[in-house]
């Protein structure tokens, strides 16, 4: 999103990756879709130039690491065989607070990465399983929890 | 979502209200992707909200973003990564400590 308007701002047309996610973020804003980020693209997105950033953090909902719990799934998702840098945006979805709405986890985590898709929908069963089992052992607000999908941005594209 | 038919010489034709709509003149490029889901059209430059992010600038911070751009697109795809790989969030329990506590006793949605 944020090159395509670098990119944009040079006179050149986005790369396919770009414009798949530039599509994909006006299709679900579009549908009145709260979008979120990470708290670390919040911290990076801040330090960047504001012509470019401002629109982005307005539009977006930073997601709180909550306490004990997104660690400790970020952990379990490396045991997964998933690498820490997915591992971490995966269990953000899980346990990321919107201290707005006080909400914890998304619906869903929408990645260019089309392996990190793959690899989740692969290994969804082993995931769903260590998932109930962690949060059958949490207070019971967190119990109620259900895993987010993680879709690749061409399959947000390709739905009607 | 439009269905299109392939004719005898592998051309589609794209509805007259979806040409309108998108604001393709002849001549426009497309992308076609091969997705695992099928095919995708792409249509070239902006999407309409990126579009319109630029659109509504004001010429002083055209002229700022274009300076901004010139100035990021002159790092090194290395340079570039380090920027957003900036405060990468460590997993380890000894990390723990910066998260935020929930009240339990409100339902969490």
């Amino acid at each position: 999103m944020y090159e395509a308007r670098v990119r944009l701002a040079l006179g050149q047309p986005p790369t396919m990756q770009q414009a798949e996610a530039a599509n994909v973020w006006s299709r679900l804003r579009a549908l009145g879709i709260p979008l979120h980020i990470t708290a670390q693209t919040e911290h990076i997105l801040q330090r960047r130039p504001a012509v470019f950033a401002t629109a982005l953090l307005m539009h977006t909902r930073a997601l709180q690491k909550g306490r004990y719990y997104l660690r400790r799934w970020a952990r379990r998702l490396r045991d997964i065989s998933f690498s820490p840098e997915d591992a971490i945006v995966l269990a953000y979805g899980s346990f990321g607070l919107d201290l707005q709405v006080q909400r914890v986890g998304v619906e869903a985590i929408v990645t260019n990465d089309v392996k990190l898709a793959a690899n989740f929908t692969t290994r969804f069963n082993t995931i769903q399983e260590h998932f109930a089992n962690m949060v059958s052992q949490l207070p019971e607000p967190y119990q109620e929890l259900t895993l987010p999908i993680v879709v690749a941005t061409a399959e947000v594209l390709a739905e009607e | 979502m439009e269905r299109l038919i392939v004719n005898a010489e592998g051309k589609v034709v794209i509805p007259p209200e979806v040409i309108q709509r998108r604001g393709l003149r002849p001549g426009d490029e497309l992308m076609l992707v091969e997705a695992a889901e099928g095919l995708l059209v792409y249509q070239g430059g902006s999407d309409p909200e990126t579009a319109a992010w630029w659109n509504s600038l004001s010429e002083d911070e055209r002229r700022l973003a274009e300076v901004e751009a010139r100035r990021y697109a002159a790092l090194t795809t290395e340079e570039q990564d380090v920027i957003w790989n900036e405060e990468m969030e460590s997993i380890e329990a000894a990390a723990e400590g910066d998260e935020v506590e929930v009240p339990l006793n409100k339902r969490l949605a």
